[in-house]
């Protein structure tokens, strides 16, 4: 087995006490000890930080970059303006997933494409040889530089009030800047995976990283780990790749179409005619809008749907579970565990933390496309069958400064 | 780590306490911290006949499920609702939050003393 790789944070996630596991090749923290709950808590409630630095980023550049990216991702890469970052998707020509990702435009004449960690060699493999027709060039700099997501409701204030952080305070989600906090230059992102309506990506060089880790502890910020992270972003019905996206439960690739925020990643603009996958993604985008409106007469072409399930039973749910409807399989949990929330009077503003704190066992499911939300499913959960609830959403997360949980059933 | 010197603790990190015929079981402090986060536990009803080594229940934490296997055979007499209504007890005192009690013992599995089991964890930790 050949070593695991270490973020320029990794002594600071050995010192603070983190159990360490594999994750992609590298060792990373997957909880603090605190655990994780406190750590999901602490992050809808306060600030938390998440080391990201093990996540795959390669640099687009070169005169034909843009009819590149056109080609390879899904969302209109020509909308992106400089100072901008959007969510998109790598397309396989059946129309399912190679990865997900976020493009960055920091400047004029290159792109940063951030992609799971997981996936880099596989990304690679598949986007290097397409590059080679195009007039551009695709740098892997996975590793070469940190970077620290800033989540919950303190991260702006807190980021805002360092030294040269002022302009922070007014970006908008997806927005870039590049700016020197406390004489240190750095690039700063709106964007995150945990759902909170206030966070950020701070990306810096190595030297850079661990300055900010500490500072931001200082003022009150928490580590959170890999565990946090995935109730944060299941709690927020967000996907990760493997699960949501990829291959399902039987070994078969699943549509881009079957995540819901597709409906924001994938673009058919003009320009996007060459894009991989363009006559099965238009099929599933067209099959979509009809299921929306309760059609399903073009089901075949995207004949499953993930959703967000809520077990009304004492249980607990997890990825690969069947799901069943009137005896009848169904689909499959995606995603699950028990995630624990707020009891939060109000929202926005004027959101009161009760002080009290609940659990639910919640997650995603992959099923036909026939099942709506408010329909009644079962998952066998080890060999019994359990009651749940297709859902609408878990989160509402509209409104600054705080997700507000959705309880469902 | 805690490893209190009169309870009996199992290979499967359950710890067991003899009171007259009765085995009080319970998951053990490294048990516990290996596990992170409990967040459910299934336990069986009073009555139920439990095999020695065999699974009377699981316990799941936020990261994964795992089988609660029993040290002895016998009926269950006891469950404790406590640990169903909160399962955060099992991070929180393990050793004051017991699982089952079971009588009309059959079956039981040798057992190690807090000392053979604290240099177990050590040899598997």
């Amino acid at each position: 087995m050949s070593e695991l790789k270490r973020t320029v944070l990794y002594q600071a996630h050995v010192d603070a006490g983190a159990d360490m596991v594999d994750f992609g090749g590298w060792d990373m923290p997957v909880q603090y000890p605190s655990g994780i709950i406190a750590e999901h808590l602490f992050t809808r409630s306060e600030c938390s930080l998440f080391d990201v630095s093990h996540m795959g980023r390669l640099i687009v550049g070169g005169p034909d970059r843009l009819k590149f990216l056109q080609k390879v991702l899904t969302n209109d890469a020509s909308a992106l303006e400089i100072g901008r970052a959007q969510y998109t998707i790598i397309p396989a020509e059946d129309g399912s997933a190679v990865d997900d990702a976020y493009l960055y435009r920091f400047t004029d004449d290159r792109c940063l494409l951030v992609i799971n960690a997981a996936n880099i060699e596989k990304d690679k493999e598949w986007l290097l040889p397409i590059a080679e027709g195009f007039d551009c060039f695709v740098s892997d700099i996975s590793g070469e530089t940190g970077s620290i997501a800033v989540q919950g409701p303190r991260s702006r204030d807190m980021l805002s009030s360092l030294k040269g952080g002022e302009a922070i305070a007014s970006m908008k989600r997806n927005d870039i800047l590049s700016l020197t906090l406390e004489g240190r230059s750095m690039m700063i992102s709106r964007t995150g995976y945990t759902g909170e309506p206030l966070g950020y990506e701070v990306f810096a060089s190595n030297e850079d990283t661990v300055w900010l880790w500490g500072k931001l502890l200082e003022m009150g910020a928490k580590p959170a780990g890999l565990g946090a992270r995935d109730t944060l972003r299941m709690e927020a019905s967000m996907p990760l790749y493997g699960h949501e996206m990829g291959l399902d439960a039987d070994g078969k690739p699943m549509p881009i179409y079957a995540v819901f925020l597709a409906k924001f990643a994938v673009s058919f603009a003009e320009g996007k005619e060459d894009m991989i996958g363009y006559e099965a993604l238009a099929k599933q985008h067209e099959a979509f809008l009809k299921i929306l409106e309760g059609d399903h007469s073009l089901a075949a072409d995207l004949p499953r749907r993930i959703q967000p399930i809520t077990l009304l039973d004492r249980g607990v749910i997890r990825a690969g579970m069947p799901v069943f409807k009137d005896g009848e399989q169904v689909g499959w949990v995606t995603s699950g565990t028990m995630i624990p929330y707020h009891v939060i009077e109000g929202e926005g503003k004027d959101a009161v933390f009760t002080g009290s704190t609940g659990k639910r066992a919640i997650g995603a499911a992959y099923m036909d496309s026939t099942i709506a939300e408010g329909d009644k499913v079962e998952v066998e959960v080890r060999g019994r069958r359990l009651n749940a609830v297709v859902s609408k959403t878990h989160l509402k997360n509209s409104k600054i400064p705080y997700a507000i949980p959705v309880i469902n059933g | 780590m805690n490893f209190p010197a009169e309870l009996k603790y199992s290979k499967d990190h359950e710890w067991v306490m003899m009171d007259g015929g009765v085995a009080v079981i319970g998951i053990t402090d490294f048990a516990q911290d290996a596990l992170g986060d409990v967040v459910f536990v299934n336990l069986p009803q009073e009555g139920d006949e439990v095999g020695m080594g065999e699974a009377f229940g699981d316990v799941e934490s936020v990261k994964a499920v795992s089988d609660l296997n029993s040290p002895v055979s016998g009926t269950v007499c006891a469950v404790n609702e406590a640990a169903l209504d909160s399962p955060e007890s099992l991070n929180s005192d393990p050793y004051g939050t017991w699982l089952i009690k079971v009588q009309d013992l059959g079956d039981t599995e040798e057992l190690m003393d807090a000392e053979a089991y604290k240099a177990f964890c050590e040899t598997v930790a």
